[in-house]
């Protein structure tokens, strides 16, 4: 049953993207997308429960185990709020012009096409098929990026495609260097295969797997937007359509930090753990300390929730740098939360700026008089986002600060912490202002429409429940994917 | 064919592969870059081919085959395509000077050729000097892809650090399994068109080049 | 000392490149008049040309000092010298002290100093503005040209051409490593530079914008001129001479007879090779504005960097 579900799970998104050339009628496509993105969540929540019961399978080049099911859930989550959301945005962006009836279509067959590379990458265990289907992604969302065809979109996914295929070259180089390592021990028997390769990493040439990883890193990084290589990541999240936006910074860049933390582990076994950490660490720093400038200085408000990945992706790359079961732990959950609630504070956005017709924050005044829900849940994301008890991601970053004592690394721990303070009072003030005072007069006034509300209150509700309590279901796939990971 | 031949020849073909890669650097126009690559290509088939003769190994005359036929002719002939239907009038747009990319291309060279010292225990007696002769294309393809504004010359460099990781993976591992390098041909193909698609909608829609787009900032 | 290669052998040599100079222009120029669908002047123009101008009196400018006179003289004896030192139908090396390939560099930047003195010297604009521009390019080729024989030269451990192309013996492109590829690449980009010849210099026009080398010669006149002409004829062969015998050594080591018709053969066959080489670049490519020269032999001086990088590595 489950390795059926192996091969099942990447032609779902596959066969609902095929399905939707067929038709062009925009009830029809929405339905479609929201069965496709259903189909997907129940048949990941069957394959976690399968693993629960019986453990990692693993069938041809796909495998599945506790690490990969905690992206999948959370790509199931993103994807099914993201179809719902689009019926009420998609209304809107037609009637705004931002969208085009006639090529619909294309729009929701190129996402759900985006889906299944994500869901290849998520399940991939031979590492050549994680880089195909990681360029996959590249290829699908750059298209995705540049959909409305203005100029910015364009020029955000041209920079887009560039910066990440170049990353991703290094990443490809990366891969072959550590699969020449392993291919060197394991002589005839040779695969690309992350788990044979795991099997004899400890025999692994420290020195090449070294550069490998770095390779890697560096590669799979620029897709995760770890400073320095992020680059693109402002623009194209800031420019591509808000459902699209969520998908972004919610589930592509944690499944190229799960590539990251593939080859992690490959090189903690060849050459100790010390090593990768220490890299991580750094990057993370880097991305934590390079956002933040950004971040206060910014006017744009997608921009702003842009440059905020950067520095919870470096959040995540400083628990896995910290190491240890609570940096680790902490990281994978900080990966779930931060997922959850960069979408729901996008869908926030997203409706914001449709309200407004404008992404200047500076602009959006009174949200809370024009659509009090929507602002109270936009406030949510933004109090949840900078850290404030008892949402989920002050948990996740208090797990990652304990790991980070633990290690006694008190200069990584002071400039974290000061960073996230200093973030925690810009991104208030950003949001405050947006919330409060009296409306524009450019404001719509539109009555709140229901199905964005749906999507975001899905979102905010699983966000606010993993913040009082972690499910024990839950919390067993993360202790087991930290093992994964730690031993 | 003994070693030490197959040996020299791979030797004698990384030589000229880095030889055009200087091409593609220094090349003010880009129908020559273009040329360029496709010769680049058509000497990695031609290594493949060789290597392919040598271990008996059939992946790899398959690689050659498909390097030969997609690399080296559909994917030029793409460019050109492009540039005729475009009317490139604007070639190449560096962004620091082309000496200085240069100089940047010497440096990655012999830093290439030091890396793959610390690289000995996977090199193959087989392969002679082709490990950092991959290691300099990948960097350099890298290097082109960062250092020029227009489109095309990006896609340029893009093919040509494609062509670096091949020519590694060969002298590696005699090339990665033959599904994988596959699909890695296949990815280049979209990301080709993909790229293509772009650069003539933006000529379309906001009639401008790659090269102008500079708006997104901070 | 011995050695292979007699005074006698070399002073034959020396005289036969001198006389085979112009020729060896004249059968460029037909190559290129034929590429280009004209009919063309005879090979043995050049020879009309040089007697004419010998014969010839020699008008001088009124700022030119006494030195002007004995400038060409130099410029040619310099550059004869230098061609003593290529060796043409017999490897091996020589029989008495003799020059290597940096003194033979040496030899052909002392020409060309003197050139650009000279016209520096006469005070014509056109002159000074050739000599200048010469002497930009000039610091750009001669050290990638040192590089390419020293890339080469590491391999058989000496700088002396004859015992070099002894060494290398008659390895043919299959033995030829990395290196030796690179090499030859920077050598075949220098070859327009270091002979005059598009897309670096123009030979054919006395067009001021363009001209380089044609610039510095146009104060001289007479038998000056001629002796000019010569040296640059000279100058050209050497240059050829020396890429053959770094790159393509099939000099026989046969001292009989057979031995010495082989040898002249094959050093024909390999000048008339390059020869078509610098024809067909001649009429394929255009000139290049002078800011881009420093661009174009920058390809040559990665190409010779990386030869001589691999050889270290």
């Amino acid at each position: 049953m489950a390795e059926t579900l192996l091969w099942v799970l990447p032609l779902v998104p596959t066969v609902t993207a095929l399905l939707m050339l067929t038709t062009r009628k925009r009830i029809l496509l929405s339905c479609l997308d929201i069965a496709g993105s259903a189909v997907l969540t129940v048949l990941t929540l069957v394959l976690a429960c399968e693993v629960t019961d019986g453990g990692p399978r693993s069938l041809g080049v796909f495998r599945v185990d506790d690490l990969g099911l905690i992206f999948l859930l959370l790509l199931a989550v993103l994807t099914l709020a993201v179809s719902i959301y689009t019926v009420g945005w998609l209304k809107q962006a037609l009637e705004v012009g931002n969208m085009k009836a006639d090529s619909l279509r294309s729009y929701f067959a190129l996402v759900h096409a985006f889906v299944a590379t994500i869901v290849v990458t998520i399940l991939a265990d031979n590492l050549g098929i994680l880089w195909i289907a990681m360029e996959g992604t590249t290829i699908t969302s750059a298209i995705l990026i540049g959909y409305h065809g203005h100029h910015h979109g364009l020029e955000a996914a041209w920079k887009y495609i560039i910066v990440t295929t170049i990353g991703i070259s290094f990443g490809l180089f990366g891969t072959v260097i550590i699969y020449a390592a392993a291919s060197h021990v394991m002589g005839s028997a040779s695969s690309m295969s992350w788990a044979a390769i795991m099997s004899v990493a400890p025999k692994l040439d420290p020195g090449i797997v070294r550069i490998g990883f770095i390779f890697a890193l560096v590669g799979y990084g620029t897709k995760a937007g770890l400073a320095p290589m992020h680059l693109w990541l402002p623009d194209a999240h800031s420019q591509a359509p808000t459902p699209v936006s969520a998908l972004l910074s919610g589930v592509l860049i944690k499944c190229a930090l799960l590539a990251i933390i593939r080859f992690q582990t490959i090189a903690a076994a060849a050459c100790g753990t010390e090593f990768p950490q220490q890299v991580l660490l750094v990057f993370g720093l880097i991305s934590v300390v390079v956002a933040t400038p950004f971040i206060l200085a910014q006017h744009d408000l997608k921009r702003l929730l842009g440059y905020h990945s950067v520095e919870h992706v470096g959040i995540i790359a400083l628990g896995l740098g910290f190491g240890g079961t609570i940096g680790t732990y902490g990281a994978l959950l900080h990966v779930v939360n931060h997922g959850i609630t960069k979408a729901l504070a996008f869908f926030a956005a997203g409706t914001a700026i449709a309200r407004y017709d404008t992404r200047d924050m500076q602009a959006i005044r009174g949200l809370l008089t024009v659509a009090p829900i929507g602002a109270t849940l936009l406030m949510l994301a933004a109090l949840s986002l900078a850290g404030v008890p008892p949402f989920s991601i002050f948990i996740s970053e208090l797990m990652v600060l304990r790991a980070g004592i633990g290690q006694g690394d008190w200069v990584s721990i002071t400039i974290f912490l000061l960073m996230v303070v200093i973030i925690f009072a810009g991104l208030l003030h950003h949001a405050g202002a947006m919330v409060f005072g009296e409306p524009t007069a450019a404001a719509s006034r539109e009555p709140e429409a229901r199905s964005p509300l749906l999507a975001m209150l899905l979102l905010a509700v699983i966000m606010i429940v993993l913040g009082l309590t972690i499910p024990a279901s839950f919390d067993g796939h993360l202790k087991r994917a930290t093992e994964v990971i730690v031993d | 064919m003994n070693i030490a031949t197959v040996h020299s020849i791979i030797d004698d073909l990384g030589a000229l592969l880095l030889f055009t890669m200087i091409l593609i650097v220094a090349a003010s126009q880009i129908s020559r870059a273009i040329y360029a690559v496709a010769t680049q290509s058509l000497f990695i088939a031609l290594a493949g081919a060789v290597l392919a003769t040598a271990t008996g190994n059939v992946d790899l005359w398959v690689i050659a085959g498909i390097t030969l036929i997609v690399k080296a002719m559909v994917l030029p002939w793409l460019l050109h395509w492009v540039v005729r239907r475009m009317d490139v009038k604007r070639e190449v747009e560096p962004v620091i000077p082309d000496m200085a990319t240069l100089a940047l291309a010497v440096v990655i060279v012999v830093m290439s050729f030091h890396l793959s010292a610390s690289l000995g225990s996977v090199r193959q007696s087989i392969t002679g000097n082709a490990l950092p002769v991959g290691i300099a294309l990948t960097l350099n393809g890298v290097l082109v892809m960062a250092t020029r504004k227009t489109a095309l010359s990006q896609m340029v460099g893009l093919f040509a650090a494609e062509n670096g990781i091949f020519f590694t993976a060969m002298a590696v591992t005699e090339g990665m399994p033959l599904i994988i390098e596959i699909g890695v041909i296949l990815d280049v193909i979209l990301a080709a068109l993909v790229m293509t698609i772009m650069v003539l909608r933006v000529r379309s829609t906001v009639d401008a080049d790659i090269a102008d787009l500079d708006r997104l900032r901070g | 000392m011995s050695g292979d290669r007699t005074l006698l052998l070399v002073l034959f040599e020396m005289i036969l490149l001198v006389l085979l100079g112009p020729l060896l222009t004249g059968i460029i120029q037909k190559l290129k008049a034929r590429l280009q669908s004209r009919q063309g002047a005879g090979v043995i123009q050049p020879y009309y040309d040089l007697i004419k101008l010998l014969n010839k009196g020699t008008v001088q400018a009124d700022t030119a000092s006494g030195f002007y006179r004995s400038i060409p003289v130099l410029v040619l004896v310099a550059t004869v010298a230098a061609g003593a030192l290529i060796p043409v139908v017999r490897a091996g090396p020589p029989a008495f002290p003799l020059g290597d390939a940096l003194m033979l560099l040496g030899l052909l930047s002392l020409a060309r100093f003197l050139t650009a003195v000279s016209a520096l010297d006469a005070g014509g604009a056109f002159g000074g503005m050739g000599a200048s521009r010469e002497m930009t390019i000039a610091p750009l080729v001669e050290p990638v040209l040192m590089m390419v024989v020293f890339s080469v030269a590491l391999s058989a451990g000496t700088t002396e051409l004859g015992a070099l192309e002894a060494h290398r013996g008659s390895s043919w492109i299959l033995s030829w490593n990395a290196a030796d590829f690179l090499g030859l690449a920077a050598m075949l980009v220098l070859l327009p530079a270091e002979t005059g010849r598009i897309p670096v210099d123009n030979p054919d026009t006395h067009l001021e914008l363009t001209m380089l080398h044609e610039g510095m010669l146009l104060e001289h006149s007479g038998p000056g001129l001629g002796c000019m002409m010569l040296a640059s004829h000279t100058r050209q062969i050497v240059t050829l001479g020396l890429a053959a015998a770094l790159f393509f050594p099939i000099g026989p080591v046969d001292t009989g007879a057979t031995g010495f018709l082989l040898g002249a053969g094959a050093f024909v066959v390999k000048i008339l090779v390059l020869a078509v080489y610098l024809a067909l670049v001649e009429s394929s490519y255009a000139k290049l504005r002078l800011f881009q020269v420093p661009q174009y032999l920058g390809i040559g001086f990665v190409c010779a960097l990386m030869a001589l990088a691999l050889r270290i590595l």
